[in-house]
C-alpha cells in the first residue's frame, strides 16, 4: 500500500479546513470499508487520509431531533439495523443496512461513509431516497442540508463540494403512514454486492415510492402519484405500464461481472413487484 | 514511497495487556497484530474484508482487522484468539469447537472464534440461523460450518441457565 | 485401560493449537535474517518478454534481489510432476496471467511491494488461446513448442494427450434408446483459506525449504534436482497445510524461492496473496459429450463419452487427472459396452492441478445429468435405474481393474430413503439423484516408524500431510489402539523430510489405507517385539504370548503393555522402534498404471426448490452417503463428507472463473468470486456413512473425502430438472442461468 500523511482532527473546522485545503488529495476515513481497499489495490492515493472519528460532532448517534432521526455521520450500520426507531419509522433501511457486508463490515461501515462512496449499489441508497432523507454537510461556506434525491452524480462522486463534510443523514419521520421495505438480488443468501437493490414505499395517501440501484450510474428514484401501484385490486396489466415508467432510467452496465443487464432489467421488475406487494402489507398492518 | 512512511507512535490495548509502539501509518491492524507484536493467531487471506480469517475485537465489536489502520486502533482495546482464554486454559467455546469437530484445517478458526464469541456475548442463546447469519463473514472452506454451529449452539447451553 | 479406540471420535490431534492460534503454518513462521519476497506478474494473459529493466527496484532502500530468469543456470531448469515443463520463472514468454517474470526480495514487505511496482517490462503481447473452443481452433497458437514434443503425433496442436479407454464393441451395441448431449464444467479454484507461502534458507552445504506443500517427498526430490543437490542436502519443512484440496499437491514456487534464497545467501519467504493462488492453482474445466444407450427395460447398453479438460499452459499433474478422472466415467454401472475418449488440451491459463475428486467431477456431471435423460426417456424411475445397472460386489463392472468393492445398492438405498425419495413432493420442489465413483490410488509407497518409548507413551513418524482431513488424529488412533496408550500420549511427527520416513504423497484419500497400514504395521513390529520380551521375562515360548490391542495375553494372566516394557527394556531403558512399509507397486500394461486399491462411491439425493421469476435454487435437504468400509473416527467421517458436499455446491451454484476477451481473469480476489458461506448451506445437509467393514485399510476401512463431491453437482442439476421441467447442462447453475434457462425454455 502506497504511504500517505494521516491526520486525526478532533476538531470539525480543523477537518474542513484540511479537506478544503487539499481538495482531492485528501481522502476521509470513517469506516474503511470501501477506502483500505481502494488504497491496498491502488485505484485511490491520496496524499492526506483524514481520520474523522475522533471529531465529537461526527460520532455515532442517532437521535431525535425537529421531527427527524438524525443519524450522525460516524454511526455504524450494526446500529442501525438494531436501532429500535429505525426499524420502527423507517424499517427499510434498517433492512438495507442489515445487510450490508458481513457483522464485521456493519460493525465499520457508516451509513455517511456508504453514501458519500456513492457505489451506484449502495444498498442504503434506494431506502434513504424513498424516505426523502437529507444529507447534512459542513463545509467552508457553512452547513447545508442537501436533499438525498440529487446528491447521487455517479459512481464515487456526489454533489459535495470542495471542503464539505457529510456530519449527519437526516430522515424527516413521514408526514403520512408509510409500509416500506428493502429488497436485493445477490449470487448467493450470504453476503454479497447487490445486483439490483431496491427500496419501495408506499403510503397512506396512495403515492408509491420506489427507488433502486445497480441498474445504472446512480441510484434512481420514481413516484407513483396516480394511487394506481398502491392499489392492491388494480390488475398487473394496469401496474404493468407504471413500473416501466418507473424503470425507464435504469441502464444496467454491460460491462458488470455480477450479471447481465438482462437479467437486471427482469429483476427489478421481479423485484419491484414483489416489494410493492410487502409494502402494500406493511401499510395495512400500520 | 511506502519503504519511507512515516512512523507514528500508537497505544493498543491487546489482549488485556498495554502495548506502546511505533507503527508505519499505512500498515492495517493485521500487519501490526502479525508483523509487530508477534500475535500470528489472526490470519491473512483476502485482505478486502470478505473472508473473515483477520477478525479481532475492536472496541467492542467485532471488525476485520484488514480494513482497520493500526492508527485507527490507537487508544483502544483489542481482542484476538490468543486472549479469548485466560492462561493456558480454554474457553468453554474453544472447548466445544474441539469437542464438536468444529476444526479441520483450522486456519479460518481464529476468525470463527472470534466472531462466534462475541456472538454470544451480544446474544447469549442464539438460533442456528443467528449463528449463521452472525458467522455469514467468516468463511471456511473445508465446510465446517454445520460443526461450528453446533459448537457454538452447546456452548449457549453449557453456558448455564 | 479404555476400549477401543476405533470407532470412537476422540478430539482432534492437532486441534488445541488450531484453537488457541497458537498451530504455526508457513506464513506465521518467521525466520531471523528473513527476506520478505514479491512477483512480479504482468497484466495479460500471453506476452512475449523483451526486457526487463531491474535497476529502479534495485534502487529501492531495503531491496536485496531483484531476480529474473537471466539470473538462474541456463538453459532455466523446468520441473513438473508428469512433463519438466514449467520453468523455474518465465522464459522469454509468459503463458498465462499471472505466470511471474521477476522476484524481489528485501528487508520488508513494503520494500518489496514497492520494488516489485518498480521493475519495468517491455512485452508484447500474444494471442492466447484461453477457451476450449480457441485452443482446438487448427489455426490456434500454440501453447507448447512442437520441438519439445518430439515423436508426438499431437505435437501440432494443443492436445496434449488423449486417453481411451473402452470395452466391448461399442459400434455394434445396439440400444433401443439412445440420449446424446453436451455438458460443460466451469474453470474454478481452491480456494483454501490459507494462501499458498514458501520459504528456504541456505542449510549447511543444502537448502531448507518450508512450504504449504502436500507432498513433501516429491517436493523434496524437485528442489534437489533444479538445484543439483543431493536428496539428504534438501531437508523440506511441511506444516499443516491451512487446507489444500489438491492445490498444494506439487511444486509451484519453491524451486524460485529456492534459488533466490542461495542466491541471496539468506532466508527468503514468500506469501501468496489470495489473488494470487487464483493464478497458481484451479480445477480443468471441460466439455463432455455423452451418448447414453440403453433399452426400454433400463438396462444400460452403452456409454459413449468425450471429454475435452482445459487445463492450463503447464501440465502439473493434469494430464494424469484427465486420465484417471475420464477412466471410470461410465460410472459404477455394469455396461456393456463403453467407450471414453479423453484429452487434456492446453490453454493459455493457470496451469490446471489436482482438485478433490481428481477429474472425476467434470465426467460425473455429465453422465449423470444423461443417465437421467435417459430414464425419461423411457419413463423410468431415476433411482430404480441406477439400481438396475449398479455394480454388485465383485462385479468387474471395469473389466481390468478392482472389481466393485462394496454394497453399493445399500448406499443408494440409504440416500433414497433419507431424502425421501417416493414422498409427496411440495409445488415448486423437485429431487435429484446421483451416484459415482472415485478409483483410489494406483500406486503407492508409505513408510512410517513407530516408537514405543520407555514410559508407554508413543511417537508416530508419518510423512502424511493433515491439512484438515484428521490424519494426525487417524494415526493415533490406530496407534493408541494397538499400544495400548491413552490418546494423549501419542505424538504424530509429520513434516520434515530429515526426520520422517518417505512417504509419496497425500493425495486421492490413500492416507488412512495406506499410511494406516503402514502405521499399523509399525505397531504390530513392535507387538512382535513385546511379545519375544514378555517370552523372556516370563520364561514362554513366544508362541504363548500374544498382544492384542494394547493387551498382552499370557497363558494365565493379562498384562499392560507397560508392564512387560519397563522390566523388559531394564535399567538402561531405552524404546522399541517398529516399521511399516506399505507398498502398492505399478501393474504393466495396466491403462492407469495400477489398479484401484479401492473405490470411493458416493450417493448423494437433493431436494430443491426453484424461484421460478429469479432463478434461485433453494436445497432444502441434501443426503450424502458414502461407503467408507469403516469410519475410523466418524465424526472425521461426518466432517469430510459434509466439508466434501458443500465444496461441491460451489462449482455447482456460484463458482467460475471470469475471463475478459483477452484471457485475463476478471474476478481475481474474494470479492467478486464467491463460494459458500455459512448462509449457503442447504435447509438440511445430512450425512452417513455404509460401514461393511470390507476396505483394504486398518479394520477395514477405506478411504474417503471426495465422494461427496462428485455427485452434488448432478443432483442438484436433476432436482432442478425436476422442479422446473427444464434442462441445464452447464455449471454453475447461477440464478441467472436457472433464470436463463426457465425463460428460454420452448413453450410446450
Amino acid at each position: 500500500m502506497h504511504t500517505f500523511a494521516y491526520a486525526r482532527p478532533t476538531e470539525l473546522a480543523e477537518a474542513v479546513a484540511l479537506l478544503e485545503a487539499h481538495g482531492p488529495d485528501a481522502r476521509l476515513l470513517a469506516g474503511g470499508t470501501d477506502l483500505i481497499i481502494r488504497l491496498r489495490d491502488g485505484s485511490a492515493r491520496p496524499g492526506v487520509v483524514i481520520d474523522v472519528k475522533r471529531i465529537a460532532e461526527m460520532r455515532p448517534s442517532i437521535r431525535e431531533e425537529a421531527g427527524c432521526l438524525v443519524i450522525g455521520a460516524g454511526t455504524v450500520m450494526s446500529d442501525i439495523a438494531a436501532d429500535d426507531r429505525a426499524r420502527r419509522v423507517f424499517p427499510a433501511l434498517a433492512e438495507a443496512a442489515a445487510v450490508v457486508g458481513s457483522v464485521q463490515i456493519r460493525n465499520r461501515a457508516t451509513l455517511a461513509g456508504n453514501v458519500c462512496n456513492a457505489s451506484p449499489a449502495a444498498d442504503t441508497a434506494p431506502a434513504l431516497l424513498v424516505y426523502g432523507a437529507r444529507v447534512v454537510a459542513v463545509g467552508p461556506a457553512g452547513t447545508r442540508r442537501i436533499p438525498i434525491d440529487g446528491f447521487f452524480v455517479r459512481s464515487g462522486v456526489t454533489t459535495l463540494a470542495r471542503g464539505e463534510i457529510v456530519t449527519a443523514i437526516e430522515l424527516p419521520v413521514p408526514e403520512r403512514a408509510m409500509g416500506a421495505v428493502h429488497v436485493r438480488r445477490t449470487r448467493r443468501r450470504g453476503h454479497d454486492l447487490a445486483s439490483v437493490t431496491l427500496c419501495c414505499g408506499v403510503d397512506t395517501a396512495g403515492v408509491t415510492r420506489l427507488a433502486y440501484g445497480s441498474v445504472g450510474p446512480r441510484p434512481v428514484l420514481g413516484v407513483d402519484e396516480s394511487g394506481v401501484l398502491a392499489d392492491p385490486a388494480a390488475p398487473d396489466a394496469v401496474k404493468g405500464p407504471i413500473f416501466e415508467r418507473l424503470f425507464v432510467d435504469a441502464s444496467p452496465s454491460a460491462r458488470s461481472m455480477r450479471a447481465s443487464p438482462e437479467y437486471r432489467q427482469a429483476m427489478l421488475r421481479v423485484l419491484g413487484a414483489r416489494a410493492l406487494r410487502v409494502a402494500i402489507d406493511r401499510l395495512a398492518q400500520r | 514511497m511506502s519503504a519511507s512512511a512515516a512512523m507514528l507512535p500508537i497505544e493498543l490495548t491487546v489482549n488485556g495487556q498495554r502495548r506502546a509502539i511505533e507503527v508505519a501509518v499505512h500498515h492495517t491492524l493485521l500487519d501490526v497484530l502479525r508483523d509487530d507484536l508477534g500475535l500470528t493467531g489472526t490470519k491473512e487471506c483476502c485482505l478486502v474484508g470478505e473472508c473473515g480469517a483477520c477478525t479481532v475485537i475492536l472496541d467492542g465489536r467485532t471488525v476485520d482487522s484488514c480494513l482497520v489502520l493500526a492508527v485507527e486502533a490507537d487508544g483502544l482495546e483489542i481482542t484476538t484468539v490468543e486472549g479469548l482464554a485466560a492462561d493456558q486454559g480454554l474457553s468453554l467455546l474453544q472447548q466445544a469447537f474441539l469437542d464438536k469437530g468444529a476444526v479441520q484445517c483450522g486456519f479460518c478458526i481464529p476468525g470463527q472464534l472470534v466472531s462466534a464469541h462475541a456472538l454470544l456475548a451480544d446474544n447469549p442463546h442464539p438460533t442456528v440461523p443467528e449463528i449463521q447469519e452472525g458467522l455469514a463473514g467468516n468463511l471456511c472452506r473445508c465446510g465446517c460450518y454445520q460443526q461450528i454451529s453446533d459448537a457454538v449452539l452447546a456452548t449457549a447451553d453449557g453456558a448455564g441457565r | 485401560m479404555s476400549a477401543t479406540r476405533i470407532g470412537t471420535s476422540p478430539n482432534r490431534v492437532g486441534g488445541l493449537g488450531r484453537v488457541t492460534g497458537r498451530n504455526d503454518y508457513v506464513a506465521d513462521i518467521r525466520l531471523p535474517g528473513v527476506l520478505e519476497a514479491r512477483l512480479v506478474t504482468l497484466d495479460c494473459a500471453r506476452a512475449r518478454i523483451i526486457s526487463i529493466d531491474t535497476s529502479a527496484a534495485l534502487a529501492v532502500p531495503g531491496v536485496r534481489l531483484v531476480m529474473t530468469a537471466a539470473d538462474l543456470p541456463q538453459p532455466v531448469p523446468r520441473f513438473g510432476p508428469q512433463f519438466e515443463d514449467r520453468p523455474v520463472i518465465a522464459v522469454g514468454e509468459t503463458k498465462y496471467h499471472g505466470e511471474p517474470v521477476a522476484i524481489v526480495a528485501a528487508e520488508t514487505k513494503d520494500a518489496a511491494e514497492e520494488a516489485a511496482g518498480l521493475v519495468r517490462v517491455d512485452y508484447e503481447e500474444l494471442p492466447a488461446a484461453f477457451t476450449l473452443a480457441a485452443a482446438l481452433d487448427p489455426a490456434a497458437p500454440l501453447v507448447r513448442e512442437p520441438a519439445l514434443r518430439p515423436n508426438d503425433r499431437l505435437a501440432a496442436t494443443n492436445v496434449l494427450r488423449e486417453h481411451r479407454i473402452g470395452w466391448g464393441d461399442i459400434d455394434a451395441t445396439t440400444a433401443d434408446v439412445i440420449v446424446e448431449h453436451t455438458y460443460t464444467f466451469p474453470m474454478v479454484t481452491h480456494f483454501a483459506i490459507e494462501p499458498h507461502a514458501f520459504m528456504a534458507a541456505p542449510d549447511g552445504g543444502g537448502i531448507a525449504v518450508w512450504s504449504t506443500i502436500q507432498h513433501p517427498n516429491w517436493l523434496q526430490k524437485v528442489i534437489a534436482k533444479v538445484l543439483a543437490l543431493p536428496l539428504s542436502k534438501v531437508r523440506v519443512f511441511a506444516p499443516d497445510p491451512g487446507g489444500g484440496f489438491g492445490g498444494k499437491q506439487h511444486a509451484k514456487l519453491e524451486p524460485l524461492v529456492a534459488f533466490a534464497a542461495l542466491r541471496a545467501g539468506r532466508p527468503v519467504r514468500l506469501v501468496l496473496s489470495l489473488e494470487e493462488t487464483f493464478q497458481a492453482v484451479r480445477r480443468a474445466a471441460c466439455e463432455v459429450r455423452v451418448r447414453t444407450g440403453v433399452d426400454r427395460d433400463g438396462s444400460l447398453r452403452f456409454e459413449d463419452i468425450t471429454a475435452d479438460y482445459l487445463i492450463g499452459a503447464y501440465a502439473d499433474i493434469a494430464d494424469r487427472v484427465v486420465g484417471k478422472g475420464s477412466y471410470p466415467a461410465a460410472g459404477p454401472y455394469n455396461v456393456p459396452a463403453v467407450r471414453i475418449l479423453a484429452r487434456s488440451v492446453l490453454s493459455h491459463t493457470v496451469p490446471s492441478t489436482a482438485f478433490r475428486g481428481f477429474g472425476n467431477p467434470q465426467v460425473n456431471w455429465a453422465v449423470e445429468s444423461n443417465l437421467d435423460e435417459a430414464a425419461r426417456a423411457i419413463g423410468m424411475d431415476r433411482r430404480a435405474i441406477r439400481l438396475r445397472n449398479l455394480a454388485k460386489k465383485g462385479d468387474a463392472f471395469i473389466p481390468f481393474d478392482t472389481p466393485a468393492d462394496g454394497d453399493w445398492e445399500q448406499t443408494v438405498r440409504r440416500a433414497a430413503e433419507l431424502i425421501g425419495w417416493d414422498a409427496p413432493l411440495p409445488p415448486g420442489h423437485g429431487r435429484g439423484l446421483a451416484v459415482g465413483i472415485k478409483s483410489g490410488p494406483t500406486t503407492g509407497l508409505s513408510y512410517s516408524t513407530v516408537r514405543l518409548l520407555g514410559d508407554g507413551s508413543v511417537v508416530v513418524l508419518a510423512g502424511t500431510s493433515d491439512m484438515g482431513q484428521g490424519a494426525r488424529t487417524v494415526f493415533a488412533q490406530i496407534a493408541a489402539m494397538e499400544l495400548g496408550a491413552p490418546l494423549d500420549w501419542v505424538t504424530v511427527v509429520m513434516g520434515d523430510t530429515a526426520i520422517v520416513p518417505y512417504d509419496q504423497q497425500t493425495s486421492a484419500s490413500r492416507s488412512t489405507v495406506l499410511m494406516g497400514n503402514s502405521v499399523l504395521q509399525a505397531c504390530r513390529s513392535i507387538q512382535a517385539q513385546l511379545r519375544t520380551m514378555a517370552a523372556r521375562l516370563h520364561g514362554l515360548e513366544e508362541s504363548q504370548v500374544t498382544v492384542d490391542r494394547g493387551v498382552v495375553r499370557l497363558p494365565n494372566r493379562e498384562l499392560s503393555i507397560l508392564e512387560v516394557l519397563e522390566p523388559g527394556l531394564g535399567a538402561l531403558g531405552g524404546q522399541l522402534t517398529g516399521n511399516g512399509e506399505v507398498r502398492k507397486d505399478a501393474e504393466p500394461g495396466h491403462p492407469l498404471g495400477g489398479s484401484a486399491a479401492f473405490f470411493e462411491f458416493n450417493c448423494t439425493a437433493v431436494e430443491a426448490a426453484v424461484d421460478m421469476e429469479t432463478g434461485d435454487v433453494t436445497l432444502v435437504r441434501h443426503v450424502t452417503v458414502s461407503d467408507v468400509g469403516t469410519a475410523l473416527n466418524p465424526l472425521q467421517v461426518t466432517m469430510q463428507d459434509e466439508g466434501a458436499a458443500i465444496q461441491g455446491l460451489g462449482h455447482t451454484l456460484m463458482e467460475h472463473y471470469i475471463y475478459d476477451e483477452k484471457g485475463r481473469i476478471r474476478n481475481l480476489g474474494a470479492i467478486d468470486y464467491r463460494i459458500p458461506t455459512s448462509m449457503d448451506l442447504p435447509l438440511e445437509l445430512i450425512s452417513e456413512a455404509v460401514e461393511n467393514e470390507d476396505g483394504p485399510g486398518p479394520y477395514g476401512s477405506k478411504g474417503m473425502s471426495e465422494g461427496a463431491l462428485l455427485c452434488v453437482a448432478p443432483a442438484v442439476g436433476a432436482a432442478v430438472r425436476d422442479a422446473t421441467g427444464v434442462e441445464i447442462r452447464d455449471l454453475p447453475l447461477t440464478p441467472e442461468r436457472v433464470w436463463r434457462a426457465l425463460r428460454d425454455r420452448p413453450t410446450a
